[in-house]
């Protein structure tokens, strides 16, 4: 360390210069600044926040222990005469075995403080549930009876007003069941088979594990809890060691040890238990990698600004003799002071938000959250990502700054070096890997989705090397335009180190949303495509749930008197059910053996009858109903198979039909046959039969459900349900609607959308606002030559259309990739070894990508358009 | 009173900065014309207020007092959006520190105001190559202002300063940043420009630089102390420098 020491000292003070920079610099732009701090703490602020709200929530270990000891050291709980307990975790919840008889008597507490020695204070605690009136009629109470006011027991309930029960007739109960009706000092009524009960509330006191359950506690053997052959005690008195509890063991006791929680012992069968979950893992890591990406991309313009700013400070610390490494570090000085203060204040104001959180959030949880914990070992990480952040974005900016033309920029000419050749070229390659990667992950077998979500972050990163060259053929198409959007495009050029990230950002963002918008929709299209439709679309059906048939008559009575204009048709079958069951079989000709579908939509898999032609052919043309009429006329039947098999015409039919108990009763019958393709390999029925073939099969056909004809509105619908529920409760209606799209699907698409908006508004406003400030000088000289208030705004809204056009447009491109990439996976069942795609859906939301490219943009241009200020500066040197 | 040959005519002219204790008079009852075909020198020290009348006269600045009169109307009785017209079509600045934007080319740069003001844009284009020719630059017109010598950069600023058929030209130390020989190259385009009818107002501190004006004008705290008559101040020029 002595000859480091030497070295340690020079180290530092080439920091503290770069630091001490690095904080002026920060004061004086405090614009920029700001924003920098924005960008960083906010995603700080956020995680810290749900961390400390998760990690309060959570209950661990020792808080678990408070909740269900108390204040004792142990809990033994002895439940079995017979076994001595074999093997218990230290945590007996966590594991046990019985195993090996003993003598068949029931270890007393006489037998725990033989094991443990004497003295030891106990006191008897049962838990159960207890039903208790209430306004609404019985609820279920969560119960304990014990001594709360002994100490061992404190911290099982928090008594919140009154006091504890001291007699037998006395109870405390919680806020949940005073809600039901009860009042402090009333009474609770104890519903118990004989007789009804009644005790004194004399308290409220809340459970410290049930939040919103009903509670009941009171003495022991007050509120009658069932023996059911379980005693359990808390002991205090010292700790309970593992040695004593593997004594306590033998003699058939369980023992919930504080101090072998909390301290288990080494070598215990539980260790074999942990797993890791490595999918849950990768996925964290790649949405923490985005997360880094998107916050160095838009912290990333305004350390390249402030580089800019200093490049004069910069290029004289050369002159007088600093080195590369000197000026780099006075850029990435600025990174770890805004950084660092980003981090802490973002930390710090998350722990504050997480705690003024914690009342909401406990509204959501049935459980009581923990005392308020600070995780500070997480924060520490969390503070690091703000920092390590930081740094990243500053990375190329002092780098930059580092190798910049001395002599140019002491001269006045501009410092900025011709774009590197070697980076784009690098950018292709990466993105190659990207869409190599997608194509492979398409066509995997498995982990198809995480190898396209990994390699569509590795696409991205080689689609920013690429955003530079990208911005530079703008600015050399621009040379048409008018004048505000040539000037900011040529602009947005010339301040690559500025303008690249922000367009990276919105670039990365549009990639996410494009790629999950495609793979959402069409996971959609894939549900809407293999939806079957039960019925044609508007028709109803009434069937009844298992049991005995309902009164069918009085059935459709009700339905035609609530729906007078729909045509209500009786639906006829083979009963199934508890009177046993019927089996067809079809064989061909040929001696092959056709399967038919298992579906029963209607209550019944085997309908009767042409009235059932509208369930059974729900999608089918108009030429197959023909012909389906026409076998049914003939006294045939129909069957659905995956395929139209065109040359069947005669099936052989046999039937097997099972009693409850006993033999088949087997038929068999040759009828004309109709297979009717069906789609998704999902057939509605196993068969219709014509009512002459089902006579011949000597089959029991009775009514199976009602069919109501006609276009039922969602009114009609629900009338209908009413009515014939009033006949019987087990009628169900349902009437075809189509595919019905899930709510989820739509919040999906507009979360994205939201997410998409709020990241290329962030995007762009920094790069835009960066790109205003260093332009104070040009549009000094745009007034100065004559352009009105507009111009500015003008000018404004063209860089925010530059930098989010350019993204988006790049950023689609890249998304699509994996987007498409990972329909195959989600939607598609396989390849054929042809390398057809089967069962693979692609619908592109054209709608989200067209908003997403064109109409964002455009709506944050003339956002910042209208949001900037019209004056324009004067030129410095007419100020 | 105001002749169709007074391009530029300043009344009264009081301009207050701030208020109260802190309260800085720039400029003191000033009051000149310049015609077409004139360039006035507008010389004095640091802080005699020569940049504030050449803002007041572009319209860039309001007086706190008296008028400013831009070939006949007056920039008080002016709108923003018509202030702005005006220094797009009738008022042409050249800055001693150029003040091109680095984002255009030189023929964009020149072609601005026009383009500003809704010209077409190859018609503007045009405009400025012209401009650029007579200024003498016509072959640097593809090239941005990083690609070029200070000398030529003011060209292009002059070029801008006069496109468009403007009658009033304010420059402000145009010489400033620029060699001598270079300097007097730049002067010499400003006369031509005057002698071809435009009206100049040229700051500078440079006593030989106001020996190209056909008057002087010497401020000193915001007041002026000596005004040269129309007669052209030869006494001033150095031996062996002619227009």
């Amino acid at each position: 360390m002595s000859v480091s020491g030497g070295r340690f000292t020079h180290w530092w003070t080439g920091w503290r210069l770069a630091l001490r920079v690095a904080a002026r610099d920060a004061r004086r732009a405090r614009g920029r600044s700001i924003l920098v701090l924005v960008m960083i703490a906010l995603p700080v602020l956020a995680v810290t926040a749900a961390d400390v709200v998760i990690s309060t929530a959570e209950v661990n270990a020792a808080e678990g222990l408070d909740r269900r000891l108390g204040a004792a050291d142990a809990r033994v709980i002895s439940q079995n005469a017979a076994d001595v307990v074999e093997y218990q975790a230290p945590d007996p919840d966590d594991g046990l075995a019985y195993g090996g008889r003993r003598d068949g008597r029931r270890p007393t507490l006489e037998d725990v403080t033989d094991v443990l020695g004497g003295g030891r204070p106990a006191v008897s605690v049962r838990d159960g549930v207890r039903r208790v009136r209430t306004d609404a009629g019985v609820a279920t109470a969560m119960a304990v009876e014990t001594d709360l006011a002994d100490p061992l027991t404190d911290g099982l309930a928090r008594l919140t007003e009154g006091r504890w029960p001291r007699a037998d007739d006395e109870v405390v109960v919680n806020q949940a069941l005073l809600d039901r009706g009860s009042q402090l000092g009333g009474e609770l009524e104890l519903v118990t088979v004989g007789a009804d009960d009644t005790r004194t509330i004399v308290g409220t006191a809340e459970s410290t594990i049930f939040r919103d359950q009903p509670f009941v506690a009171a003495g022991p053997g007050a509120l009658g809890l069932p023996q059911s052959g379980r005693d359990e005690w808390l002991l205090g008195g010292g700790p309970v060691s593992w040695s004593q509890v593997l004594d306590l063991n033998r003699l058939g006791l369980l023992v919930l040890s504080r101090a072998v929680v909390l301290d288990p012992p080494a070598s215990t069968m539980a260790d074999e238990y942990t797993g890791s979950d490595d999918a849950a893992a990768a996925v964290l890591a790649l949405v923490v990698a985005m997360v880094l990406l998107e916050v160095v991309l838009l912290a990333g313009p305004a350390f390249a600004v402030g580089a800019k700013r200093q490049t004069r400070t910069l290029a004289l610390m050369a002159a007088s003799g600093g080195s590369p490494p000197q000026a780099r570090r006075v850029v990435l000085g600025s990174a770890i002071v805004l950084g660092g203060l980003a981090s802490l204040g973002g930390v710090g104001l998350g722990i504050g938000l997480g705690w003024a959180l914690l009342p909401l959030a406990q509204r959501f949880s049935g459980e009581w959250f923990g005392p308020f914990q600070v995780p500070w070992l997480q924060l520490a990480g969390i503070a690091s990502f703000g920092l390590v952040s930081a740094l990243l974005a500053a990375l190329v900016p002092a780098w930059i700054a580092s190798r910049q033309d001395v002599v140019a920029v002491l001269g006045g000419r501009r410092g900025d070096r011709p774009p590197s050749r070697r980076s784009p070229l690098l950018g292709l390659l990466v993105l190659g890997a990207g869409v190599a990667g997608s194509a492979y992950g398409a066509r995997a077998d498995q982990n198809g989705e995480a190898v396209i979500a990994a390699s569509a972050v590795v696409a991205v990163l080689g689609m920013i090397a690429l955003v530079p060259v990208v911005v530079a053929a703008v600015a050399r198409v621009a040379g048409r335009l008018p004048l505000p959007v040539r000037y900011a495009a040529r602009d947005a050029a010339r301040h690559r180190t500025r303008t690249v990230p922000a367009v990276a950002a919105v670039a990365a963002t549009v990639a996410g949303v494009v790629a999950l918008g495609i793979a959402v929709t069409s996971d959609e299209a894939e549900n809407r495509g293999e939806y079957t439709a039960s019925l044609p679309a508007g028709m109803g059906s009434v069937t009844a749930t298992s049991g005995a048939p309902p009164d069918w008559a009085a059935m459709r009575r009700a339905a035609e008197a609530q729906v007078p204009d729909a045509t209500v048709i009786d639906m006829r079958g083979v009963r199934e059910g508890a009177r046993g069951w019927t089996d067809l079989r079809f064989r061909h000709d040929d001696g092959a053996v056709r399967l038919s579908g298992w579906g029963s939509t209607m209550g019944s898999s085997i309908l009767v009858g042409p009235a059932a032609l509208p369930v059974a052919l729900p999608d089918q043309p108009a030429t197959t109903w023909q012909r389906a009429e026409r076998v049914l006329a003939d006294g045939g039947v129909l069957v659905f198979g995956a395929e139209p098999a065109t040359g069947v015409d005669r099936l052989t039919v046999k039937a097997a039909v099972h009693p409850p108990r006993g033999r088949a009763e087997r038929t068999s019958a040759v009828a004309p046959a109709l297979v009717v393709p069906v789609t998704n390999g999902y057939a509605p029925f196993r068969a219709v039969l014509s009512d002459e073939l089902a006579q011949e099969l000597g089959l029991t056909v009775s009514p199976v459900g009602l069919l109501v004809d006609g276009d039922l509105a969602p009114a009609d619908e629900e009338r209908l349900s009413d009515a014939v529920g009033e006949v019987s409760a087990r009628a169900d209606v349902y009437v075809e609607r189509g595919y019905q799209t899930p709510d989820e699907t739509v919040i999906v698409q507009l979360v994205l959308a939201g997410l998409g908006a709020l990241l290329m508004l962030g995007g762009t406003l920094t790069a835009t606002f960066l790109a205003l400030s260093d332009a104070r000088p040009d549009l000094a000289t745009l007034a100065a030559v004559g352009a009105g208030p507009r111009t500015r705004r003008a000018v404004a809204a063209a860089y925010a259309l530059v930098v989010g056009l350019v993204g988006a447009v790049l950023g689609a491109a890249v998304g699509f990739v994996p987007g498409i990439a990972v329909t195959f996976p989600l939607t598609g069942r396989g390849w054929t070894d042809a390398g057809q795609a089967e069962g693979h859906y692609l619908d592109v939301p054209w709608l989200l990508v067209l908003g997403v490219v064109v109409a964002l943009p455009l709506l944050t241009a003339a956002i910042v358009g209208l949001a900037a200020r019209s004056r324009l500066p004067l030129a410095s040197r007419l100020d | 009173m105001t002749r169709s040959t007074d391009v530029l005519q300043l009344t009264g002219v009081t301009r207050v900065h701030g208020e109260g204790a802190t309260a800085v008079r720039a400029l003191h009852s000033v009051s000149f014309i310049a015609s077409a075909g004139e360039l006035v020198a507008v010389m004095g020290p640091s802080g005699s207020g020569k940049s504030t009348l050449l803002t007041l006269a572009g319209g860039l600045d309001t007086p706190t007092e008296g008028t400013v009169a831009v070939e006949g109307r007056d920039l008080g009785s002016l709108r923003q959006a018509e202030l702005a017209r005006m220094r797009r079509t009738s008022i042409g600045y050249v800055f001693q520190d150029f003040n091109l934007i680095p984002a255009l080319t030189a023929a964009e740069n020149v072609a601005m105001p026009l383009e500003l003001d809704g010209a077409r844009t190859r018609k503007a284009r045009d405009a400025a190559r012209t401009a650029l020719e007579e200024v003498g630059i016509g072959d640097l017109a593809d090239r941005f202002p990083d690609q070029m010598s200070g000398g030529q950069q003011q060209r292009v600023a002059i070029a801008r300063a006069v496109v468009g058929e403007r009658r009033l030209i304010l420059a402000d130390e145009p010489t400033g940043a620029l060699d001598t020989e270079t300097g007097e190259e730049i002067l010499r385009l400003l006369r031509a420009r005057c002698d071809a009818g435009a009206a100049g107002v040229l700051v500078t501190h440079e006593a030989r630089h106001a020996a190209w004006a056909d008057r002087v004008v010497f401020l000193r705290d915001g007041v002026v102390v000596d005004e040269t008559g129309s007669s052209p101040v030869d006494a001033l020029l150095e031996p062996g420098l002619t227009r």
